[in-house]
């Protein structure tokens, strides 16, 4: 469903991402793994076609999103790191507006924002303001945008950045149960994350794959932080 | 263009939840109306002693006061909307919903004929209220149809040019009252320069021992930087179209600086694709 082939990106001289590839399947949740500053947030922005790759190819389904970025677009949802909203508008006005943006027959319109609405537990903040919610909702929103339409690929960047614990679980618990439907790419520097949502994780360190873990859900998540400490340490030697 | 629609619906219906379309709105109403009262009064006095203010006749009505009150709405208009075009593309850059637009399936052009389109519609609500302004004088005189017509076309013209150029400076700039500021200082500058320009001699004003192969040169480039400096502003083209005369260069002067400040949003938006 995702394919990135040598992902090059230069920031002037700075290279924020170094020849990258990999490959998600159908239905796979995966997490992008990496600490401050890896290139994860660049990765995001470049498989959504927000910003341009300095070289290499990135396929969202059969499309190249650089040649094909509409058809490529009606593929994604996203969920940006920093959630931009219109703080004006009201929960509904924004959910229909992003369902007419993206396209949602006329006809759909209403059950796609209810459905959307249910999902994302936003039932008791429809008709109230964006800008007078809490981080927590306005993380939902921004889910429920990325989810309305249905489209087939979820990207979701660091999505637990931020809230407190209980609206953490209230996510993660909101990802978990869109497995299936969607092929999710979520990235994060929360190792338990990876292992709670993910069945598969790439390490991202400095702008390089280094390492890419099976996840086991029977396996301890102190395995993964091994293994991740140990990608990240092996690429600080080298 | 459906998506353009709607995003032309939200900017429009944005401006309207903020205080931002009130506040031009009123202003344009505040101003115009008063620019209307005090000129129209001045014109009463004329008209009654038309030799104290150095007139043989009653003054002609069009030309005394409907064209200049046109002419000075347009300016207005240039002035005031810096507050429409500021928050255009810019807001979207400094809030970070430029993120969502542009990985949503949408065409540049969804985005900047949605916005354009947006500001139109401010644009026709002003003229409308200008227009209110004058239809009061209708029952009382026999105001020519052209002047009038023309005189709101002219004002409409400037409004999309200016909010041409006040859509590109917003897509290069991330800060909305930078943006704003910066198209009020182009504005301003263009209007400054218009106006001294009117008050240059017609000739350059060369010594007469001056070389006279010299002179012939900078003589043509004299005349060619003050015919520049006087067509470039963009108010100096609607006074003639607001006296009811109608030139197809005014017109074109208008249609062409719209589209090609936004052939140059389209590069600015298009910008973020070139590959580094």
């Amino acid at each position: 469903m995702i394919e990135v082939q040598k992902l090059t990106k230069y920031y002037g001289l700075f290279c924020a991402l170094k020849e990258v590839s990999f490959s998600i399947q159908k239905g796979e949740r995966v997490g992008l793994l990496g600490p401050n500053g890896a290139g994860k947030s660049t990765m995001m922005r470049i498989l959504t076609g927000f910003m341009p790759a300095s070289y290499g190819t990135t396929k969202i389904g059969h499309y190249e999103i650089h040649e094909y970025p509409l058809e490529a677009k009606r593929l994604i949802g996203y969920l940006p790191e920093r959630v931009p909203l219109y703080d004006e508008m009201t929960v509904k006005s924004f959910l229909k507006f992003v369902a007419q943006v993206k396209g949602v027959p006329r006809s759909e319109l209403k059950s796609s924002v209810d459905e959307v609405v249910h999902t994302c537990g936003l039932e008791q903040v429809f008709y109230r303001i964006i800008g007078v919610l809490s981080k927590g909702y306005r993380q939902r929103l921004g889910l429920a945008q990325a989810l309305i339409g249905s489209p087939p690929v979820v990207i979701l960047d660091e999505p637990t950045v931020g809230l407190d614990p209980q609206q953490v679980v209230e996510i993660r618990e909101l990802i978990k149960n869109l497995g299936g439907k969607h092929t999710v790419l979520l990235s994060t520097h929360i190792l338990s994350e990876v292992s709670l949502l993910c069945s598969r994780a790439l390490i991202l360190n400095k702008g390089e794959i280094v390492a890419e873990i099976t996840i086991d859900p029977s396996r301890p998540s102190a395995e993964i932080e091994q293994a991740f400490l140990k990608a990240i340490s092996k690429e600080g030697l080298d | 263009m459906k998506s353009a629609w709607t995003i032309g619906k939200r900017e429009f219906l944005s401006f309207f939840i903020t205080p931002s379309g009130y506040v031009i709105l009123g202003l344009i109403a505040l101003l115009t109306g008063t620019a209307f009262v005090l000129s129209f009064l001045t014109y009463v006095q004329i008209s009654q002693s038309p030799f104290q203010f150095g007139y043989s006749s009653v003054p002609d009505f069009e030309e005394t006061f409907l064209s200049p009150y046109f002419v000075f709405c347009g300016i207005m208009i240039m002035f005031l909307s810096p507050i429409i075009t500021m928050r255009l593309l810019s807001e979207e850059y400094h809030r970070g919903t430029m993120e969502l637009l542009l990985t949503y399936p949408l065409r540049d052009r969804d985005i900047i004929f949605g916005k354009f389109g947006s500001a139109l519609i401010i644009l026709l609500l002003a003229i409308i209220l200008i227009a209110l302004n004058v239809c009061l004088l209708l029952p009382f005189s026999d105001v020519e149809w052209s002047v009038l017509l023309f005189g709101l076309c002219s004002v409409f013209l400037m409004g999309m040019a200016v909010l041409s150029v006040g859509l590109f400076i917003s897509s290069l700039i991330t800060y909305p009252i930078t943006a704003g500021l910066v198209s009020f200082g182009i504005y301003l500058l263009m209007f400054i320069v218009g106006n001294v320009a009117e008050k240059l001699p017609a000739s350059a004003p060369l010594p007469g021992t001056f070389p006279i192969i010299l002179k012939g040169m900078i003589e043509r480039l004299y005349i060619l930087f003050r015919s520049l400096l006087l067509e470039l502003p963009l108010d100096n083209h609607a006074k003639n179209m607001a006296l009811g005369i109608l030139e197809p260069k005014d017109i074109a002067y208008y249609l062409l600086c719209t589209a090609f400040f936004i052939f140059l949003t389209f590069r600015s938006l298009e910008s973020r694709n070139w590959r580094k």
